[in-house]
C-alpha cells in the first residue's frame, strides 16, 4: 500500500511518529502542552487538529507486537497526515476540516453508472449495486437522478428472472442482493414505468423459495444463508407490499412456516456473539456489516423498540457498536481488533439512529470524530470516497461514507405517529422514521458541506421510500 | 424472447469507446494479473457446434454500468446462456464453467449451475476439491468459492484434509471472515466441537497473535458454540477463565480477551465480582496514574454498578474513561454513567 506522506518533511505528524515510537512499554502517554511547543511547519488548523487527536487518543499501548498491532500502527501512520494537515490541498470549512468535495463526487459517481472496461468482468454479477450506489451517492449529494430514471427501468427489466428476483444480468440466475441493488434502484428513480418493471407476484415466489425451515433466508437457491439475506428479503418485501404470507410453493411450508417471518427473529437473535455484536450466521464473529442487516431486518418486522429489546442483548450490543469507533482515527473497523475503513462509516454509523430509537437513548456516539475521518481522510483527492487513505475510491465506499456522513449529520427518530397514512400494513414500521433535523453539537463540518437525509433502514431518500411504498399500498393484488 | 443468430465475434456490445473512461482512479483491481494464455473460443470447436450461443440482450438502450466484455468472455457466456436455457449438466459444462471461473470468479450463476451439474452427473468430488484447491488461494476474498467447497464438502460426507487447507489459507489472510465461516460449518457438520486437535489448532492462531478475533471466536464457538444452550460444565469454565487471563496479562488492551472473559462468566451465570481482584491488577480507580487497560476499568464500571454500595467507584470509573482512557467514546461512557444514576444497577452491562 502506498503510504501518502504530507508534503512537509517538518510536519507534525513527524513529532507525533517519535512519540509512538518510543512507547514501546506500557505506559501513559503525556498529554502535556509542552509535547507541541516546537510545531515548525504546522498551521493553526493543523495544531488545532494536532490537540483534538491528542485528546481522543487511548494514553495506553502494549509492549507485545503482533500482526494485528504492527498492521494497526501502519495504518495509523499512513491515516494521521490526513487527519491532521491537509495533504489533498482541499480548501477548508470554518472549522479546518476539508470541506465535502460534492461536485468531485458527483463526477466520479457519474463515472461509475458508465461504461467499465474489460478487466471489470469480475463486477459482471455485481452490476447492480454498481448502478445503487452511484445513485444513491448522488442523490445524498444533491445530484438529481431522474434523467437515469428510464435507463434503471430498461437495465434491471433485463436483469429480472422469469421465475421471480432479479440477478446479476441479462440471463443470470436471480439472487438476493442483485434484486436487493435493483428494487433499490428502482425505487430511488421511481415512476409507474420503473415500479412496473417489477413483477410482484413472480417475487413473492422466489422470496418464498429462499425462506428456510430455521427462520432464516437463502441467497440464492443453492447458495448460502446468512443475514443479508434475511435482511435483503425483508427491505424488498416491505418497499414492494409483498404478501406476508409464504406462497403455496415455499419449500419452508413443509415444515410448519406459514409466514415470511415465522422464525426470523429467533435466527436473528441467534446471530448476536458472545461479545454482543451480530454476525452473518449463528457462530460466526461479530460483524459490522452484518450488524447493519440484523437492525435493519428487526426494524422492518417491528418497531426497533419492541423488536431489538426482544430478540437481542442490548447493553452488549450498545457496547459492541460503541468499540468499533477507532481511537483516534474516529472512523469505525468492522470487527474488533480490526482496521478503520471508510464503508464502517455507514455499517456501523447507520445502526445507531436504530439503537437509539429502541432505548431512547440520545447521542451515545461520536458523530463529530466520525465526519472528521469521513471528511479528512477519506475523499480521494480527485473525487469519490474511499476505504483508507492509500486506497483508490469506488462506487460502495463512496456510497456508504456518504450515508455515513448522512448519519452523523441529521437526527433520525422513530415516531408512532409520523407517517399514518402509510401505518396500518405489513412491514409497516420502518415508514415511522423522520429526519428531525441536523445536530448541531461539536459539529465540524460547515452548511456546505452537509448531505441530504437517508432513510435509515433502506439507505435511499425518505420521498423515495414513501412514493414507492404508497404506490403499492394503492394497488389492489399483484 | 426470440434470438436471432449471432456470430460469436459480433457477441462484442458494437458501440463501446476505447478507453472507456476518463476515470484515472479506475484500474483493473490490483489482484488481477495478465495471463498470457490464448484465449478460448467454442464457436469452431466440434465438440460445442449443436449449441447455438444465446447473447447477451441488453435491448435497446444503453444500459448503465455496462462492461465491455472480451470476445472470450462474451462468447463462454453465451454458450453457458444456451445450455442453461435447456438445462443441460454435461462434462462439457464443468469446462465451460471452469474457463468463466477463471475469468470471473465473482460470478455467482456459474458456480451454482457448477454445482448443480456435479450433484446431476454425480461427478468425482474429490477432483472438484483438488480443482478448487488450485483456485482458492487465487480468490479468497470470495463469497462463492467457500460456498462451493461446503456444498461439495457436505456431499462428500467428510471433511478430510480440509483443516489443513484451511489453516493454509489463514496463513495468507489470518482473519479472512468466509474462511473462518467455513472452518465453523466444517466444525458443526462433522461434530468437530470437542476435538481436541481443533482446540489446539485455535490455540496455536490465538498464541501466534493474541489480538485475532476471528480466533477467539472460534474457541468460543468450540467451547460453548457446540453445547446447544447447555451449560459449560465447571471445570471448563475455570480452564476457559485462566485462559483469558493468561491471554490479558500477555497485552492488557487487547479486548478480545477481555469479551471472552465476560462472556465466559456471563455463560456460566457467576457474578462479574468474580474478576474484580484480576480487573484491579490493570486498573484500581484510585491510582488513575497507573491504569493499565480501558477494557478493565470498563469490566470494573460494570462490577462496582453491581454492588450495593460502590455506586460512585462505578461512575468514577465511567469519568476515567470518558475523560482520559477512551475518551472518543465519551458519550457512551456518559449513557452508562446516566443509566447508574437512574436505574441502579439495572443498567449493568452483564
Amino acid at each position: 500500500m502506498a503510504i501518502p506522506r504530507p508534503q512537509s518533511s517538518q510536519s507534525p505528524s513527524s513529532r507525533l511518529e517519535g512519540i509512538l515510537a518510543d512507547t514501546d512499554r506500557i505506559e501513559e502517554l503525556s498529554d502535556s502542552d509542552g509535547d507541541y511547543e516546537d510545531m515548525g511547519t504546522a498551521t493553526e488548523e493543523e495544531q488545532a487538529n494536532i490537540a483534538y487527536l491528542e485528546s481522543v487518543r487511548i494514553p495506553i499501548q502494549d509492549q507485545l507486537q503482533t500482526d494485528s498491532s504492527k498492521v494497526q500502527n501502519e495504518t495509523l501512520q499512513a491515516v494521521l497526515p490526513f487527519l491532521e494537515g491537509n495533504p489533498n490541498d482541499f480548501p477548508l470549512n470554518i472549522f479546518g476540516i476539508p470541506q465535502l468535495q460534492r461536485m468531485k463526487h458527483i463526477a466520479f459517481l457519474k463515472q461509475t453508472l458508465g461504461d467499465y472496461p474489460s478487466a471489470f468482468a469480475m463486477m459482471d454479477a455485481s452490476r447492480p449495486w454498481l448502478v445503487y450506489w452511484s445513485l444513491q451517492g448522488m442523490s445524498v449529494l444533491g445530484h438529481d437522478i431522474s434523467e437515469y430514471r428510464e435507463r434503471v427501468a430498461h437495465t434491471f427489466s433485463l436483469a429480472q428472472h422469469p421465475t421471480g428476483g432479479h440477478g446479476g444480468g441479462y440471463g443470470q440466475l436471480p439472487h438476493l442482493a442483485a434484486t436487493y441493488a435493483a428494487v433499490l434502484s428502482i425505487v430511488m428513480v421511481g415512476g409507474a414505468e420503473a415500479y412496473e418493471s417489477i413483477n410482484r407476484k413472480t417475487m413473492w415466489h422466489y422470496l418464498g423459495q429462499m425462506k428456510q425451515a430455521d427462520g432464516g433466508f437463502t441467497m440464492a437457491d443453492g447458495g448460502e444463508e446468512d443475514i443479508r439475506g434475511a435482511f435483503c428479503a425483508l427491505v424488498i418485501m416491505s418497499l414492494l407490499h409483498i404478501p406476508l404470507e409464504l406462497p403455496p410453493d415455499a419449500p419452508a411450508r413443509k415444515s410448519g412456516l406459514t409466514s415470511f417471518t415465522d422464525g426470523l427473529g429467533e435466527w436473528i437473535s441467534k446471530c448476536q456473539s458472545f461479545d454482543g455484536g451480530m454476525s452473518a450466521a449463528p457462530g460466526n464473529e461479530a460483524h459490522g456489516a452484518y450488524a447493519f442487516c440484523g437492525l435493519g431486518c428487526l426494524s422492518i418486522i417491528g418497531p426497533p423498540k419492541e423488536t431489538l429489546n426482544k430478540y437481542l442483548d442490548m447493553m452488549t450490543l450498545i457496547h459492541w457498536l460503541s468499540a468499533r469507533q477507532c481511537s483516534p482515527e474516529g472512523g469505525y473497523n468492522g470487527r474488533t481488533n480490526k482496521l478503520v475503513d471508510g464503508c464502517y462509516s455507514h455499517w456501523v454509523g447507520g445502526c445507531w439512529s436504530i439503537l437509539e430509537a429502541a432505548i431512547d437513548g440520545q447521542d451515545i456516539w461520536n458523530r463529530s470524530a466520525l465526519s472528521r475521518y469521513i471528511l479528512s481522510a477519506a475523499q480521494a483527492k480527485k473525487g469519490g470516497l474511499i476505504d483508507k487513505p492509500g486506497k483508490r475510491a469506488d462506487a460502495y465506499h463512496t456510497c456508504y461514507n456518504l450515508a455515513g456522513l448522512s448519519a452523523a449529520q441529521h437526527k433520525y427518530v422513530y415516531e408512532a405517529d409520523v407517517q399514518t397514512e402509510l401505518g396500518g400494513g405489513e412491514l409497516d414500521a420502518p415508514y415511522y422514521w423522520k429526519a428531525e433535523g441536523l445536530f448541531e453539537d461539536e459539529r465540524v463540518w460547515g452548511s456546505d458541506d452537509v448531505v441530504g437525509e437517508v432513510h435509515p433502514i433502506f439507505v435511499v431518500p425518505f420521498k423515495a421510500v414513501h412514493e414507492c411504498r404508497s404506490y403499492f399500498d394503492s394497488k389492489e393484488g399483484f | 424472447m426470440s434470438h436471432e443468430p449471432h456470430h460469436p465475434s459480433r457477441l462484442r456490445r458494437a458501440a463501446l469507446p476505447v478507453p472507456l473512461s476518463p476515470c484515472a482512479s479506475r484500474q483493473a483491481p490490483a489482484s488481477r494479473k495478465v495471463k498470457a494464455k490464448m484465449p478460448k473460443f467454442y464457436n469452431d470447436d466440434p465438440a460445442w457446434e449443436d449449441i447455438e450461443p444465446l447473447p447477451q440482450d441488453d435491448g435497446g438502450l444503453h444500459p448503465l454500468a455496462a462492461i465491455a466484455y472480451t470476445d472470450e468472455y462474451s462468447e463462454a457466456m453465451g454458450y453457458l446462456r444456451a445450455v442453461m436455457a435447456k438445462n443441460e449438466f454435461s462434462e462439457r459444462v464443468l469446462g465451460l464453467t471452469e474457463h468463466i471461473i477463471s475469468m470471473n470468479p465473482a460470478h455467482y450463476t456459474v458456480w451454482l449451475y457448477r454445482a448443480k451439474t456435479l450433484s446431476e452427473l454425480h461427478a468425482s468430488l474429490e477432483d472438484e476439491i483438488t480443482w478448487l484447491n488450485r483456485t482458492a488461494l487465487k480468490h479468497l476474498k470470495n463469497y462463492q468459492i467457500w460456498h462451493h467447497r461446503q456444498t461439495v464438502i457436505d456431499a462428500l460426507g467428510s471433511p478430510k484434509g480440509e483443516p489443513d487447507f484451511i489453516a493454509t489459507m489463514l496463513e495468507q489472510d489470518s482473519k479472512n471472515y468466509h474462511v473462518w465461516s467455513y472452518r465453523q460449518w466444517l466444525v458443526k457438520r462433522f461434530g468437530l466441537f470437542g476435538d481436541d486437535e481443533e482446540l489446539q489448532w485455535t490455540e496455536e492462531m490465538i498464541c501466534a497473535d493474541v489480538r485475532n478475533n476471528s480466533a477467539w471466536n472460534h474457541r468460543w464457538f468450540l467451547v460453548v458454540g457446540g453445547k446447544d444452550g447447555q451449560s459449560v460444565g465447571e471445570h471448563m469454565v475455570k480452564r476457559e477463565i485462566d485462559y483469558a487471563k493468561h491471554a490479558i496479562r500477555r497485552a492488557p488492551q487487547n479486548q478480545s480477551p477481555w469479551n471472552y472473559l465476560k462472556g465466559i462468566v456471563r455463560q456460566a451465570k457467576l457474578p462479574l465480582s468474580t474478576l474484580k481482584d484480576f480487573a484491579l491488577e490493570f486498573a484500581d480507580i484510585r491510582r488513575p496514574d497507573d491504569i493499565y487497560s480501558s477494557h478493565a476499568l470498563d469490566l470494573l464500571a460494570d462490577i462496582f454498578g453491581e454492588e450495593e454500595d460502590s455506586k460512585e467507584e462505578a461512575k468514577k470509573a465511567l469519568d476515567l474513561l470518558a475523560t482520559r482512557f477512551d475518551p472518543i467514546r465519551a458519550h457512551y461512557w456518559r449513557y452508562r454513567k446516566g443509566l447508574l444514576e437512574q436505574t441502579g444497577s439495572a443498567g449493568v452491562v452483564a
